[in-house]
């Protein structure tokens, strides 16, 4: 009996103890460890979450993770998301939602080889263009439909190809246009050694159907939870602290992507290029979902036509209530 | 159907039968997310309802499987009869061999989508890689198979490599052929269906998978991976028949018979 009140009695100190440690959180981030997260890797390793009392582990993504798997299978607390996919999540029974959205614009574009012979978007018909899936198709069907142009492989529509991650279809001149972020392939293109004058590119903002991309996301549920709301309040915080940092002391954020990158695939160079064209999409967000932004993207995804990304538009797919508190209201 | 044909079908149906009933009973008593595990309800329902798009991506996917698995099957013959015929050879390229057998598909796939374009070409280009090695392996060791006296007795008839080859080695090659032939069904399968991961014009088994897995869409993957069981299934039951009718000689079926 002793014995056992004793045990209890250690159980019960421990656990004041634990409750006195640092939140623990798991942020899935959408790719691989590059500059485009540079945010969160700059607040953690400026100890910006420890001073908010957060304990957070940074997983990195890649091609095969899912972030809305990661939320529904508790890998992950919180995720970084494009919105079309987790409004997508969202009507296949995923309720994710927007707790923050520190990207004010799209980095997503289609590049194709000037000597294809393209100059406006109508010359795409008939054209093989290169195009991301694993939900990252969006977009494009999005902007397919309203140029009229048929994804199916039908006449007078476009040929597509399911572009891996990488700029070879257009390299290896086996697809008239990639898809690329304005942060990454591009200069990937560049360093393969073609010249911008030798590139067409259609930004998906200037064509009018950009969509908001890297955001906040988290399990809707969860919110209920006044602490959680806290702890993601607190995370928001240091994360838009972090991007302030970046913006404000690039050489150093680059520096601690790049020790954060346990493969050595990322090269300063491509990175200092990365985190330049990232700081003209975060530029102008204090983190906040701007319900403009927000309401265009969803006009976007709903009219879709034949094949619309969403049937309906969505409800409660985002929340303020984060970043009230996070930045004050 | 004879008795006891029906008596050893019934074992495995019925088990199956429970696993797919407890399967659902087991989803939908824990609530598990259907992006996570689908009822077999549910596939069956988005199978029913995919026919069209499964159809076509089978069409897609089956032309790398097949092309690939006559190209990779026939040079792993045509290699092993040189082989056979050159010590020297034999040395060198069954090493070879056994390398390329051990390249990743993964690390191939990505290449020969670079090589040989978006289309079936480069799936059917990995299958080769694929089932080369073990019809190679096969083979050889088939060739070898020949006993002592058979191959004493065509000496006295003053046959040549030939015909030898013809009337004897082969003949007795077979059944290893055909073990091979039939493992190659199922590489030939995995090949073409993981290397449409890489790239593909937007039609085909690996495409969908891949593609439906980003879009949460889990049932039509599970639905995909249907009707790749079924068709792998058959593709190897077809091989086995017509190994039975070949090597109906064979010792293995004799005892089979006996008992």
């Amino acid at each position: 009996m002793k014995s056992m009140f004793a045990l209890i009695g250690a159980a019960a100190i421990l656990a004041a103890g634990a409750a006195h440690a640092a939140d623990k959180v798991t942020a899935q981030m959408k790719w691989v460890v590059q500059a485009q997260f540079a945010g969160y890797y700059v607040a953690k390793d400026k100890g910006f979450y420890k001073d908010e009392g957060l304990d957070v582990t940074i997983k990195p993504g890649g091609p095969d993770t899912s972030q809305a798997q990661a939320l529904a299978g508790g890998g992950a607390d919180v995720v970084v998301d494009w919105m079309p996919e987790a409004l997508a999540a969202r009507e296949k029974g995923v309720p994710m939602v927007n707790i923050a959205q520190p990207f004010k614009r799209s980095g997503l574009e289609l590049t194709c080889r000037a000597d294809s012979g393209i100059k406006t978007p109508a010359d795409l018909k008939g054209r093989t263009l290169g195009v991301w899936f694993s939900g990252n198709e969006y977009p494009f069907l999005n902007w397919m439909n309203k140029l009229g142009l048929k994804t199916d492989g039908s006449q007078g529509g476009v040929k597509v190809l399911k572009q891996g991650y990488n700029v070879d279809p257009l390299i290896q001149k086996q697809a008239d246009c990639i898809s690329t972020m304005t942060y990454n392939e591009y200069w990937q293109v560049i360093d393969a050694g073609y010249k911008p004058e030798q590139l067409v590119v259609f930004k998906y903002e200037d064509q009018g159907v950009s969509m908001l991309e890297d955001g906040l996301y988290v399990m809707e549920g969860k919110l209920k939870d006044p602490a959680f709301v806290d702890k993601m309040a607190r995370f928001v915080k240091a994360s838009m602290k972090g991007w302030e940092y970046a913006r404000a002391h690039p050489d150093e954020a680059v520096k601690i992507v790049l020790d954060n990158d346990t493969t050595g695939a990322q090269t300063e160079h491509h990175q200092t290029q990365m985190l330049g064209e990232i700081t003209k999409l975060t530029e102008g967000s204090d983190g906040r979902l701007d319900k403009a932004d927000y309401e265009r993207t969803v006009k976007t995804l709903l009219t879709g036509g034949s094949d619309p990304v969403i049937s309906k538009a969505p409800t409660g797919a985002y929340t303020t209530a984060v970043t009230d508190k996070a930045l004050g209201k | 159907m004879t008795d006891r044909r029906l008596a050893n079908l019934l074992p495995p149906l019925a088990f199956g039968l429970a696993v797919l009933m407890i399967w659902e009973l087991g989803v939908r008593l824990f609530s598990v997310p259907a992006i996570i595990l689908p009822p077999p309800s549910a596939i069956i329902a988005r199978f029913a309802t995919s026919i069209p798009t499964l159809a076509a991506d089978f069409r897609q996917t089956i032309k790398g499987v097949l092309m690939g698995y006559a190209i990779g099957c026939a040079s792993g013959v045509a290699i092993a009869i040189l082989v056979d015929r050159s010590g020297f050879l034999k040395r060198g390229l069954l090493p070879l061999g056994n390398l390329v057998s051990a390249l990743p598909i993964v690390g191939v796939a990505p290449i020969m989508v670079m090589w040989f374009g978006f289309d079936w070409q480069s799936k059917a280009a990995v299958v080769v890689v694929m089932t080369f090695f073990p019809m190679l392996v096969n083979t050889v060791a088939g060739l070898s198979s020949a006993g002592a006296m058979e191959r004493d007795l065509m000496k006295t008839y003053a046959a040549d490599y030939w015909q030898t080859l013809m009337a004897l080695r082969l003949p007795s090659a077979l059944p290893f052929l055909f073990n091979a032939l039939k493992i190659n069904t199922t590489l030939a399968m995995i090949g073409a269906i993981v290397a449409e991961f890489f790239g593909t014009p937007i039609v085909g088994m690996g495409f969908r998978i891949s593609t439906e897995v980003g879009r949460l869409g889990i049932d039509m993957v599970w639905a995909t991976i249907l009707v790749a069981a079924v068709t792998g299934s058959l593709f190897y039951a077809m091989v086995a028949g017509v190994e039975r009718r070949v090597t109906f000689w064979h010792a293995s079926y004799r005892a089979e018979e006996a008992s």
